[in-house]
């Protein structure tokens, strides 16, 4: 709070300008809108939802760049080899369900047995090569490399959509008017039920990874490790085990955000590729070795995306890359990135 | 007894910084209220000194009193979190480093920092170019070039032109030390920061670098960061004293060596 | 820290002919008596396509082993001054390609290319080292996806075919030997040039930059002034490569720089060595070799000819887990061994 404090008394033009951006948007996403803005935007229905797609993107891709940036941040280790694990993950979610029918049965499997990869490569590998932050970030490519054929040995070059189970088919009806009838009845906004699930489990997922960084011990070793790394080895702490433990959570939430890009995508090879690329523009923007960070930068990114792709297809990758030229060139460290 | 040296300083250079020097009235270094927080912790706290053109001064104090930080603010490793710095009246405060070294100030490290990797040759080289033009030359100097000449000048002033090709990593302690000044003698320097210049050398060593220290041009003014007392109250003519982060006391050597409180904190105990 | 890093020398004479050592005459006379005892497909598929590569591999390893950077964009660069040479001048692509004479796409391409790569610097030095990886993949992700979906400029999916070299003096480059020479030359030129600028004051400054930047600052260089600088440097030869490599293909698309090729130039130049500069040609040499007869080798032992992929990502672990500094890496340690075990007292080389 304090800093929201510190940063509207120091730029009070930006303040104002980012209030009415917001008071500007909310006002938007909730009033019925007149005809002559539709006539210039489009209708209502198209940009809510762009808007809502653009945010259960960017709980995705929250998913998938919070292990990113929590390993990189702790362990300065860039794991490129990410996207992998991601598609991975997604493809024995697929087996999963494909085998028993329970979705949900796919979760807790894929996170163990991601995980548990995600455990072994950093016991066997990356433990041997600390502190060689550039030969780390080699292995993971060659891993990602080496995943990358594997899967597509075994898995082939077809598309995989994991089957989202019934009770969360079908749309939902949410509070958001989309126009007006003549009769005056109102409109309201319908959308995939499974959808707005996936947007409800990051929510639940970002916070208690915040409240296990911000209120546990193993957080404030993690938080501490993150500030400064040379500090958390000298406390005498078994930093070995907490670097197991956090590269394990990330392959497993990596792995989990697998199954739930293949639920409302598609899997295929490719997709590896573009959650590591997303991942990495997240944390550009969002900054390293934070998770709110993260959560601000998939949310940007996913919105830029979502609504580039609605109202200007053909640039929409422009769009997105202009952000995070804007951010580097202004921010190198990212929007609620630490250090420099 | 050492034989009289090179000049360590050109006469050309040493002009060009008088006439630089003289045009500002003035202090030559220039800290007011300069505090730098860590997080919560106050490194250094309302550091308020005033160093005169010429004038050689001594920054004495404990371990965590501050000093390292001080330096560090000066030469620009990170900003300070309030305070300005003004270098002969010119405020520096916001300046990269970079900028800082080419308007006259130098700076020496603790634990040296060379380039391990290259000749004593090359490290001079470097630090002559660095204040020079042409950084960004992608010619090779001719045999005559002025950069290589005056490199080769600087090593001899420091007595190192044996070691010239050596690696800098097989010279030994009391060689690198020599090397760490040679570095920042070089071009046209109106103040340097000597961090702990001595450090680790034997008594001979020791008296070199007084020599050394005492034979700049009395145009350079400098700063200098010493435990050992001995070395740090005979090449200074004036001390400040930093304790906890703050400026605690300053004088002429013979007051500080006869303050009680400080002869309470720091003089009884022995050198550090 | 293997190498004495070279000495700012004074220059003595021009060539310094005499200085050249036995081997590198016989590697040159090898080279350019090639021609005479190779096929035309190794001529031009195998030892073009190393030339080529390792140009583009050695602008990485200029950044990366001079600068202390590794950066993913010198594919990109490649790939852009292959776009420009196909859009301002001809090919098969006649409601774009402008049909400018070659005397102007050519500099107007390196000179494109090599401002992208600056610019890219510019955006990528100022954060620490290993965000330099991140960021410069990410921006070579985004150009692979423009182009795939810009169809105005860049011809989208499709690209731009039939972009082939300018018959100058009347030879079709295109042709085996030529093309080996034209490859060649080239390849020498960019080689030569960065054992040059090493030894210069801008490359020393690099690599003073390279092993403390904190120092050099202090001595007065600007850090971030004196990466950007060399990221123009190192996109130039990109850019000389880019331009050959869509004369190689006679096409050049949005997969000619998608992310696994962008990757591949790193494993190059890693495999290689980014120690010096001979380092990126040697992975290059390897890579074509492997590229080419990677099915023939899988099936001699039983896999499918398709798993090329497994074999590179493999090896490439390999070698990034046994050799770090790569070929030239076993090379020095090798080197190393035999100088150890000579008699002291005879004394060696140097």
């Amino acid at each position: 709070m304090s800093t929201l404090h510190n940063l509207s008394t120091r730029h009070p033009v930006g303040t104002i300008v980012v209030l009415v951006l917001v008071v500007g948007f909310a006002w938007l996403v909730f009033a019925p809108w007149p005809p002559g803005l539709e006539q210039a935007m489009g209708r209502k229905r198209v940009f809510l939802n762009a808007i809502f797609s653009g945010i259960t993107l960017g709980a995705l891709y929250f998913l998938v760049a919070s292990g990113f940036t929590l390993v990189f941040g702790l362990m300065r280790n860039v794991n490129l080899a990410h996207g992998s694990l991601y598609l991975l993950g997604g493809y024995i979610g697929y087996g999963v369900v494909d085998a028993t029918g329970y979705w949900l049965l796919a979760f807790p499997v894929v996170f163990v047995v991601v995980g548990a990869l995600g455990l072994l490569l950093q016991h066997q590998v990356f433990r041997r090569m600390e502190g060689e932050e550039l030969r780390q970030t080699l292995v993971t490519i060659g891993i990602s490399i080496v995943l990358a054929d594997l899967m597509l040995w075994y898995w082939g070059g077809q598309s995989y959509q994991v089957l989202s189970p019934q009770w969360l088919s079908g749309p939902i009806t949410l509070p958001f008017v989309t126009a007006v009838r003549p009769n005056g009845q109102a409109v309201y906004l319908s959308y995939p039920l499974v959808r707005i699930a996936i947007l409800f489990a990051a929510i639940v997922i970002g916070l208690a990874m915040w409240f296990v960084l911000n209120r546990s011990k193993l957080g404030m070793l993690i938080r501490a490790g993150v500030d400064d790394r040379d500090i958390l080895a000298a406390s005498g702490v078994r930093i070995q085990y907490v670097f197991l433990a956090v590269f394990a959570f990330g392959a497993g939430l990596a792995g989990i955000a697998g199954i739930i890009g293949g639920t409302f995508q598609s899997l295929s090879p490719g997709e590896d590729t573009r959650f590591l690329l997303a991942s990495l523009v997240v944390v550009i923007v969002g900054g390293m070795g934070s998770i709110p960070g993260a959560a601000l930068g998939a949310l940007i990114i996913g919105l830029a995306e979502q609504i580039g792709l609605v109202y200007a297809p053909t640039y929409s990758v422009v769009f997105t890359f202009l952000i995070m030229a804007v951010v580097l060139a202004f921010r190198p460290q990212g929007l609620l990135g630490g250090r420099r | 007894m050492a034989q009289p040296r090179t000049a360590i300083v050109r006469t050309a250079d040493r002009s060009a910084a008088e006439r630089l020097g003289s045009v500002s009235t003035g202090n030559a270094l220039e800290l007011r209220g300069v505090t730098k927080l860590f997080g919560a912790l106050a490194a250094i706290s309302d550091v308020t000194i005033s160093v005169r053109p010429g004038e050689r001064r001594a920054v004495l104090g404990s371990n965590g009193a501050g000093k390292t930080t001080l330096f560090n603010c000066v030469t620009g490793d990170f900003l300070p979190t309030s305070g300005t710095i003004r270098l002969f009246g010119e405020d520096l405060t916001n300046f990269p480093a970079h900028e800082r070294i080419r308007r006259g100030l130098r700076r020496t490290y603790q634990i040296s920092l060379l380039f391990g990797g290259m000749t004593v040759a090359d490290n001079v080289y470097l630090a002559c170019l660095g204040v020079s033009r042409g950084r960004f030359s992608l010619l090779r100097p001719r045999p005559s070039d002025a950069i290589v000449a005056r490199a080769h000048e600087l090593i001899e002033a420091v007595h190192l032109t044996r070691a010239r090709d050596t690696l800098v990593s097989a010279l030994s302690y009391g060689q690198q030390r020599q090397l760490e000044i040679a570095l920042a003698l070089a071009g046209a320097p109106r103040f340097i920061l000597f961090d702990e210049p001595a450090a680790g050398l034997s008594p001979t060593e020791r008296s070199e670098l007084v020599a050394i220290l005492s034979g700049l041009p009395d145009h350079i003014g400098y700063i200098i960061i010493e435990h050992d007392m001995d070395v740090a109250l005979r090449v200074a003519e004036s001390v400040t004293m930093m304790h906890n982060g703050r400026v605690f006391k300053e004088g002429t050597p013979e007051e500080i060596e006869n303050d009680a409180e400080v002869q309470e904190l720091y003089l009884g105990g022995g050198h550090g | 820290m293997a190498d004495v890093l070279p000495t700012v020398a004074p220059r003595k004479s021009l060539l310094a002919l005499e200085r050249i050592p036995a081997p590198v005459w016989v590697l040159g006379l090898l080279l350019l008596a090639m021609p005479a005892f190779a096929s035309n497909f190794v001529l031009f598929q195998i030892f073009g396509w190393s030339f080529i590569l390792g140009m583009i591999a050695l602008s990485l390893m200029v950044l990366a082993g001079y600068g202390g950077m590794v950066s993913l964009i010198q594919m990109t660069v490649a790939a852009l001054a292959g776009y420009v040479v196909a859009i301002l001048g001809t090919s098969g692509v006649t409601q774009i390609s402008l049909g400018w004479p070659w005397w102007l796409y050519i500099p107007l391409a390196i000179l494109i290319a090599t401002v992208f790569g600056t610019l890219v610097g510019a955006l990528g030095v100022r954060t620490e080292g290993i965000y330099t990886i991140m960021i410069t993949l990410a921006i070579a992700a985004a150009f692979f996806y423009f182009t795939r979906q810009n169809y105005g400029i860049f011809n989208g999916y499709t690209g731009f075919n039939n972009v082939i070299p300018p018959a100058w003096f009347g030879v079709d480059w295109r042709q085996a030997v030529p093309f080996y020479y034209m490859t060649l030359a080239c390849a020498v030129l960019s080689y030569l040039a960065v054992m040059w600028m090493s030894r210069t004051p801008f490359g020393l400054a690099l690599q003073g930059v390279r092993d403390n930047p904190r120092r050099m600052a202090a001595l007065g260089f600007s850090v971030t002034a004196h990466r950007i600088v060399a990221y123009t440097f190192a996109s130039a030869i990109a850019a000389v490569g880019g331009i050959l490599l869509v004369w190689q293909n006679a096409q050049v698309t949005p997969g000619t720089a998608g992310i696994p090729q962008v990757i591949d130039i790193l494993v190059i130049a890693v495999v290689g060595g980014l120690k010096r500069p001979i380092g990126p040609f040697i992975g290059a040499l390897i890579y074509a070799i492997l590229s080419v007869f990677a099915s023939d080798i899988l099936h001699a032992i039983g896999m499918s000819g398709e798993r090329f992929k497994l074999v590179v990502g493999l090896g490439f672990l390999a070698v990034v887990g046994f050799s770090p500094d790569g070929v030239l890496g076993l090379w020095d340690k090798y080197q190393a061994r035999r100088e150890a075990n000579r008699d002291p007292l005879l004394g060696g080389g140097r």
